[in-house]
């Protein structure tokens, strides 16, 4: 018996303190931490069409087409299949593509989650992200180009 | 509180004491990495295993894996004990392409049943003598056997209506009895998952319960064939106990593919390793310890928010290190992908935080639960888990320590850093559901030691020390044949892998050994006789994540 | 229908009768209002519906509150959460969005319904607790009726929802609605006895079934601390038959701990399971009107029915019903649910014993001072 009145005297001690642990989204957003791996950024200026993104992805959300020059003619991502393992970026030499912060993003199919690379300029979900710079802190901290070797093709 | 049973020393077996038992039935020698391994011809099984497990001690089938080779089939046991499971040895039953036939290890090891069940569903080994030869993950009326090497993939598995057993099928009513046969699940509030469970009552006692699982197969052995070793497996294990137990899911491939490739980690990782670890540990007995409270409380009650509150911060935490809340992909072979988030002492401090308001939250949780009278009586005695029973079933983790077995892998078979810390391995010896809560709930305490040891290490590690990883090759492509089979202790106990490496990037087979998929194989023991809401309440105490279960 | 102006004897101390405060019910109150009593037994018929009209929508307005608001709000707070909240002050519009919801959704009858069953059953759950709230003085001239057998007829009528439980259970030709209404019968027995008699201890104490009389005989005052008089509430006087009387009606009504008959982690929704739209929504008011019934019976025959001061007596009334309901949620939030075999020994080899150790023991004290 005394063990019922003490689990009701817990709750109703929660029940009169009166604080809560949700939130009101979407009008407070909780913040994510900086290392939070959203939705991808693409730049098109940075990359060098190394292709070491494509070949990383565990499930093919990349796809990258090239000329025979090595030129990129297309650069696809499949966002709805995308798993959000930051391979990709962790591979990119040049920081061309990043996981931003932003994790609202909606759309009715799977397909309408697949963006080409002119399609990626302008995409709703960038906003006013600076992947980058949400980065910044942690930029140092990674390590692991490996001793192999660096596949340019 | 540690251990509440002595620890009995294993007898250590030998090689040649080993090989005088296994005899002349020994074909040849297929030494694995992790273990010797024997070769015996299929109708020796059941022999070979009897006398290994009664004269050399060799108590738990940690996993049975099958694969096809282009001329044999191929049935591995892995044996190990429980009293010191880094003693292990390999059973291997080659049996020919044409005739896949082996004798079943199930009247020795009562968890081979399910195992050459799902041996016979995707590589189709067929079991000679086995009580219930049906598919296991597949549905009935699948076509082929998926891992085996003719198997189309692009053949449709189109099967008529009247040919598809029905999953809800009418009573097996008969006249002579008067039970009643009642689907629950797989749609149920309480099956935590797609879990169907057949159940047969009388009145409100079961009768019979057989778990019906698959209905959460995504082929995560397959995927896992199919990525590189480097880096496209390692996202895939956190999706297998999805329930926030990522790390320790990435540890044991981290560990398995380590020792395969002989890669070194920086102790500064591994330290950073087992933190992140036993964070997701105390993640999962949350979430372990809500579900279990809502189960027997009924609607989504406090016990249920306040462990999700709890188990928030837990989150907050591992995304600051991470990046993610639960497909963390935080593990890299040979250390993780980060240091600890800066500013280093904010997030020390973070969590320090969090480990200082654990002991009101877990007295909260004691007035809460354990101490109620009503909680008391739902849960004493009920659901009991024999060790004996628990040891044929190949249960671990909490489970297990539930029952009184005192197998931890972190301390018996250890890796990381766990060596070096202070902690205890709980054990309990009611055998009941009251027992295995009580175990989540001082195993959180106890993770909470081996984080503080932790925190203290990494707060003043040397700076210029701090090598998060080891160089490893980008391409890592072990060598041919090279087979191992490693296990950590995950969230629900021994999470174990079995790897062939075949001389490309990418493994040959790739086996996963569920610690879900044992547990829940047990409920029919603990549940038969009991009535519905002691079923349901054992079958929260098990704690199973289908996810795993099914992968 | 007369109205009772006899006054109430207190048999106890046999002090002089004290007049009652609700003489006139409410029928005969709008008849007069109305001027409908000027047309016989026609217009006193119109009356009594117009009056039964108005009770009845009250409690159906209350459970309105309760159901899709009160109830989401005070579990919230148990569990450290918001709730609703973006429709209107505090939420309370949801109550107007959750009807429109639960209305406009398909209604799903099973195949194998054993129909007339089937779509009674939920209106014999709603109507057996409206049928209970005639005979219960709300104060304010809130007061249907006051037979001679007010109590009886009140657990007689709620008792009629165990047949609506048993109905649903079986009509809905599920295996889990079946399990739920075998619960929910098995429990009703077991609990109903302890709570009549019970309930038989305060009719000891006031020397009648009479509801009016029943809350006339609590007006005493029972002992006066530093000026505040504590009446002879039957709460107060005797502590021991009220927690009974408490726990048997958690029972009676099926909430938390003794709420195996829906029990959701282990019969899924147990008789309602198969239930939907507009059915569903009756078999939930229902559920929800028995809470306030027994509510309404605790607060007449333990609390005074609409006594209290300062405030007019059916906002006392309203409050006592809520306090009811607001335990009901309360141990939801703490209290494990007891197994079914659990709970039914404890029905029989607790309540039961108990109830009748109460039952002598009053009946003892009430012959010692008499």
């Amino acid at each position: 018996m005394i063990g019922i009145l003490k689990s009701m005297a817990t709750t109703m001690k929660h029940a009169l303190d009166g604080s809560t642990f949700t939130v009101e989204y979407p009008e407070t957003a909780p913040d994510v931490s900086p290392r939070f791996r959203g939705v991808h950024k693409f730049s098109q200026e940075r990359c060098i069409w190394c292709r070491q993104c494509e070949n990383v992805c565990p499930n093919d959300t990349i796809q990258i087409v090239t000329n025979d020059q090595r030129q990129g003619e297309q650069y696809n991502l499949h966002i709805g299949q995308c798993i959000y393992c930051r391979l990709c970026e962790e591979v990119c030499p040049v920081d061309a593509i990043l996981l931003t912060e932003n994790f609202e993003f909606t759309a009715d199919t799977k397909h309408d989650f697949v963006y080409n690379k002119e399609q990626l300029k302008a995409v709703p979900w960038y906003k006013d992200i600076d992947p980058l710079a949400a980065r910044e802190p942690d930029r140092d901290a990674w390590v692991g180009e490996g001793e192999g070797e660096v596949d340019y093709q | 509180m540690s251990t509440g049973l002595e620890r009995q020393p294993a007898v250590e077996v030998t090689e040649d004491e080993l090989e005088a038992i296994v005899g002349d039935r020994a074909l040849a020698r297929d030494d694995h990495l992790n273990a010797p391994g024997f070769v015996i011809r299929p109708d020796d099984v059941q022999d070979v295993l009897k006398d290994l497990r009664d004269e050399a001690g060799f108590d738990h089938l940690a996993n049975l894996t099958a694969q096809e080779y282009p001329d044999r089939y191929e049935s591995i046991y892995h044996l190990r004990k429980y009293a010191d499971p880094t003693q292990e040895v390999s059973v291997v039953v080659p049996t020919t392409t044409d005739e896949p036939v082996s004798q079943t290890a199930e009247p020795v090891f009562r968890t081979a049943d399910w195992h050459e069940r799902e041996a016979f569903d995707l590589v189709g080994i067929d079991y000679e003598g086995h009580p219930d030869p049906r598919r296991i993950l597949l549905p009935e009326t699948w076509q082929g056997h998926p891992l085996s090497r003719d198997y189309d993939q692009e053949k449709p598995q189109l099967v008529t209506l009247t040919e598809h057993a029905n999953p809800i099928q009418p009573d097996h009513h008969d006249d002579e009895s008067d039970t009643m046969f009642l689907n629950i699940g797989p749609h149920h509030p309480a099956t935590h998952g797609v879990l169907h469970i057949e159940t047969v009552l009388d009145g409100e006692t079961v009768v019979d319960v057989d778990p019906d699982i698959g209905y959460l197969h995504r082929c995560e052995e397959q995927m896992c064939q199919q990525g590189t070793y480097r880096h496209q497996i390692m996202p895939y294990p956190d999706r297998w106990d999805y329930v926030s137990a990522g790390l320790l899911n990435e540890w044991a491939y981290a560990r398995v593919a380590e020792d395969l490739a002989d890669i070194d980690v920086p102790e500064y990782a591994q330290v950073i390793r087992t933190m992140g670890a036993e964070l997701s540990r105390i993640a999962s007995h949350m979430l372990a310890l809500a579900t279990f409270a809502l189960d027997v409380y009924g609607d989504f009650t406090a016990i249920f928010q306040y462990g999700m509150r709890d188990r928030e911060v837990v989150q907050d935490i591992l995304e600051d290190l991470t990046g993610q809340r639960l497909m963390f992909n935080y593990f890299r072979l040979g250390g993780v992908a980060w240091d600890l988030p800066e500013p280093r002492e904010e997030f020390i401090e973070k969590t320090r935080d969090f480990l200082d308001g654990l002991p009101a939250k877990v007295d909260e949780y004691n007035d809460l639960l354990t101490a109620n009278e009503i909680f008391q009586i739902r849960t004493h005695d009920t659901g009991i888990l024999e060790p004996e029973v628990a040891k044929q079933y190949g249960c671990t983790g909490p489970v297990a320590r539930g029952s009184g077995i005192d197998y931890d892998l972190r301390r018996d078979d250890p890796y990381g850093y766990y060596e070096n810390l202070e902690w205890d391995v709980v054990t309990k010896d009611g055998c009941d559901n009251y027992s295995r809560v009580l175990v989540r709930m001082q195993e959180v305490e106890e993770s909470a030691k081996i984080i503080e040891q932790c925190l203290d290490l990494l707060e003043d590690w040397p700076e210029d020390e701090r090598t998060v990883q080891s160089n490893v090759p980008r391409t890592l492509k072990p060598d041919a044949d090279t087979e191992i089979y490693r296990a950590v202790e995950g969230a629900k106990g021994e999470l174990g892998i079995y790897i062939r490496a075949d001389g490309t990037d990418k493994p040959g087979r790739f086996k996963i050994r569920s610690p879900c998929f044992h547990n829940l194989s047990a409920l029919p023991e603990m549940a038969e006789g009991e009535y519905i809401p002691d079923m349901i309440a054992s079958l929260g105490s098990l704690d199973i994540v289908l996810g795993e279960v099914d992968r | 229908m007369t109205g009772t102006t006899v006054a109430a004897t207190d048999a106890a101390s046999g002090l002089p009768a004290v007049p009652l405060q609700d003489t006139v019910l409410l029928p005969e109150r709008i008849g007069e209002l109305t001027g409908l009593d000027g047309f016989g037994l026609g217009g006193e018929l119109l009356a009594t519906f117009l009056a039964a009209f108005l009770i009845g929508n009250l409690m159906l307005a209350m459970t309105g509150v309760a159901g899709p608001w009160a109830k989401r709000k005070i579990t919230a707070a148990f569990t450290d959460r918001i709730a609703v909240n973006r429709l209107g002050p505090a939420g309370l519009f949801i109550i107007v969005a959750d009807s429109v919801r639960l209305l406009s959704k398909e209604l799903i009858i099973p195949e194998n319904a054993d129909r007339p069953a089937y779509d009674l059953a939920p209106i014999v759950v709603a109507a057996s607790a409206l049928l209970g709230f005639a005979v219960i003085p709300m104060g304010s001239g809130l007061h249907l009726a006051d037979p001679e057998v007010g109590l009886a007829y009140v657990f007689a009528v709620s008792g009629i929802a165990s047949l609506g439980l048993v109905m649903a259970g079986y009509a809905s030709a599920n295996k889990y609605s079946l399990l739920g209404g075998l619960r929910a019968v098995a429990q009703n027995i077991a609990y109903e006895i302890p709570l009549v008699i019970t309930g038989m201890s305060v009719v000891i104490f006031a020397g009648t079934l009479q509801m009016g009389e029943i809350v006339a005989a609590q007006h005493e005052t029972l002992v006066e601390i530093a000026g505040i008089s504590i009446p002879t509430w039957y709460a107060f006087v005797n502590p021991f038959a009220f927690v009974l009387f408490l726990v048997a009606n958690f029972a009676e009504v099926g909430r938390n701990p003794f709420d195996t008959p829906e029990a959701p982690t282990e019969i899924v929704a147990g008789y309602q399971t198969e239930y939907s739209s507009v059915h569903f929504v009756l078999i939930y008011l229902g559920e929800f009107l028995h809470i306030f019934l027994g509510g309404a019976i605790i607060a007449t025959i333990f609390l005074g029915g609409p006594a209290g001061p300062v405030l007019p007596g059916i906002v006392w009334f309203i409050i006592k019903i809520w306090a009811v309901f607001f335990a009901t949620q309360w141990l939801r939030s703490a209290v494990p649910r007891v197994r079914i075999d659990q709970l039914i020994e404890i029905g029989w080899k607790g309540l039961l014993v108990l109830s009748f150790a109460n039952l002598i023991l009053t009946a003892v004290i009430v012959g010692l001072i008499a």
